[in-house]
């Protein structure tokens, strides 16, 4: 192509950052495999069908194996422990399949370039928060008001609603953020192509689309506006070092310190509470049947252990997809230009599945856990 | 610019491909049906009795008023056996039928009504097809696309035929592991998408098949 001359990267380079790129995002899709292994666009899947086969049978094993240990922690107090030992294996199994927002977690860690420490955090919070909404709904709705399971369902579908809203509001903040950022870090891959084509001789008249006005149309008019805080852009041609806009605040990277402080847990926390808003069928069902054998309490503990299983298993992958994230981000900083450009496409693409988890689980289309498919 | 859109269209096309539509199983249901006759041998209908596992029947019965401790009449029963035959009806009730490879439809059901066989909930009804249909080759399957609901065939005759020509032949297809070919089927699913209806639970489906030649 035209930009010959300027041509800062190779093909290798542009290789290993796809590579990287198709990583942090894998990390990502962990969380959605499907259990079977069935269809995938990229046929990756079934090769782990056995696997995901195995955990899936595991859970639906012990998940039916609950209230059997419920039934007997009525008699004989030690049963109670049993119960809790399969309730933490069951939260640990049952979390490796959808759900539970460990999607939405894992990409607004990679989006947000989070510590691991943070991510793990995080996956405890959301998941104890998520318990505690199945406990908060069964205690009031349940005990208190002596609810329908028509009523609870229509609570929980509610519920459900609000957070699949919050976690789309959330997924368009980081996106709007990190697409500005994108969109710099494009504009500044190509500028010194622009200008070497401008500079160029002429007779390729026709040619000319690297030139300034073709630049100000696809960068969003970063140039004076400042407006939209894109000042310091320049740092990426220079340093190739990593500075973005945060999802919270303004258009330079948070530093270290400013991720410690008290701002940066907030926006973290929102997220988690966006996800950890919608209790998990399961741990309702449990609730109630814990209750209608007058063994509340019992119940309450269970869910809270599941949830103890369940945060393992999604700190494990918010884990990976950091590291994933991390790696790509290695590899990138070696790389000026494309590999800035990577970066800044990862964080985009990771807004974008936010978004999408959240608007496909609103209408309907992932949200398959449907409480009320038999009592409306 | 070809460039910069390809790498934007990259950027929002490549996570939506990994997304997938699963839940797990919180329900779980044991099957028993009889597959329906007139008396020249079209087939009418099915008759479904469904048996919850205990925890979901508890969760159902939450907060359903009954006079007697662990005892609910069918009367007591009747608003929420309701219920659960208008919800079923957004499933198409589970139930998928076809009379040599046509689909069937089937009209609301029937006949319905809740028992409770403590600790767990039956749930009768009677799915009549809009028209009778006779074929050589009908199957009957049942179901959940989304695996929220697990069906299984009860483990003593689980189906049987009321009412059918006595050359008709009754095998019931339990649920297994996909086999290669299925596995292959499946990894093509996203190619070539099958009709709506064939989902790809559709190969862990309890299959009924009556051939009568």
């Amino acid at each position: 192509m035209t930009r010959a001359p300027n041509q800062h990267f190779t093909g290798r380079s542009v290789w290993m950052t796809l590579l990287a790129v198709a990583l942090a995002i894998s990390a990502v899709g962990v969380a959605q495999a499907a259990p079977f292994g069935a269809p995938s666009p990229s046929g990756g899947l079934v090769s782990q069908s056995g696997l995901v086969a195995w955990i899936f049978a595991q859970q639906a094993a012990f998940y039916r194996s609950l209230s059997g240990f419920i039934r007997a922690s009525k008699d004989d107090g030690t049963a109670m422990w049993s119960l809790f030992g399969i309730s933490f294996l069951y939260g640990v199994f049952h979390a490796v399949g959808p759900g539970h927002g460990k999607a939405v977690i894992s990409s607004y860690l990679v989006a947000n370039e989070e510590t691991w420490r943070r991510g793990v955090i995080l996956s405890f919070v959301s998941a104890a928060i998520q318990s505690v909404v199945a406990v908060i709904i069964v205690a009031i709705a349940a005990v208190l008001l002596g609810a329908t399971a028509k009523a609870i369902g229509s609570t929980v579908h509610i519920v459900e609603i609000v957070s699949y809203v919050l976690v789309i509001l959330i997924g368009l903040r980081l996106f709007y953020v990190k697409g500005r950022s994108f969109l710099i870090a494009c504009r500044n891959w190509y500028e010194p192509a622009a200008l070497a084509v401008a500079a160029a001789p002429s007779g390729h008249a026709g040619k000319i689309v690297f030139g300034p006005a073709a630049n100000a149309f696809h960068c969003a008019h970063c140039d004076g506006d400042h407006a939209f805080h894109c000042h310091g852009e320049h740092d990426h041609d220079d340093h190739g070092h990593e500075h973005h806009a945060s999802a919270w605040g303004h258009a330079h990277g948070p530093e270290p310190s400013e991720l410690a402080g008290a701002g940066g847990w907030r926006r973290g926390l929102s997220a988690v509470i966006a996800v950890g808003l919608r209790p998990c069928s399961g741990a309702i069902i449990v609730l109630i049947f814990a209750l209608a054998q007058d063994l509340f309490w019992t119940g309450v503990g269970a869910t809270l252990i599941m949830g103890l299983g369940t945060a393992i298993t999604v700190a494990a992958i918010a884990t990976v997809a950091v590291s994933a994230r991390q790696a790509a981000s290695r590899i990138a900083k070696a790389r000026s230009g494309i590999g800035m450009l990577a970066m800044r496409a990862i964080e985009v693409g990771a807004s974008v599945l936010i978004v999408a988890f959240g608007a496909l689980l609103l209408a309907g289309y992932m949200a398959s856990e449907q409480l009320w498919m038999f009592t409306g | 610019m070809k460039r910069t859109r390809a790498c934007a269209l990259a950027a929002l096309l490549l996570p939506l491909s990994i997304m997938r539509a699963e839940a797990h199983p919180h329900v779980w249901v044991t099957l028993h049906s009889e597959i329906l006759y007139s008396a020249d041998g079209a087939m009418t209908g099915v008759r479904h009795a469904w048996t919850f596992d205990d925890m979901f029947s508890a969760y159902a019965l939450q907060g359903i008023h009954h006079a007697k401790k662990g005892q609910y009449t069918r009367e007591e029963l009747a608003s929420l056996a309701q219920l659960n035959v208008d919800s079923l009806k957004e499933y198409a009730y589970f139930t998928f039928a076809r009379a040599d490879g046509r689909k069937l439809k089937f009209s609301e059901p029937v006949d319905y009504w809740l028992e409770y066989r403590n600790p767990e909930l039956v749930l009768h009804f009677t799915l009549p097809l809009k028209a009778p249909a006779t074929a050589k080759s009908l199957q009957l399957e049942v179901y959940d696309p989304t695996i929220f609901v697990d069906f299984e065939f009860a483990k003593e005759k689980p189906v049987s035929l009321d009412g059918a020509p006595a050359q008709c032949l009754l095998t019931v297809d339990l649920p297994h592991q996909p086999t290669p070919a299925e596995q292959l089927k499946l990894s093509q699913l996203d190619v070539t998408p099958l009709d709506a209806s064939s989902a790809y639970g559709e190969i862990f489906a309890n299959k009924m098949l009556v051939k009568c030649p």
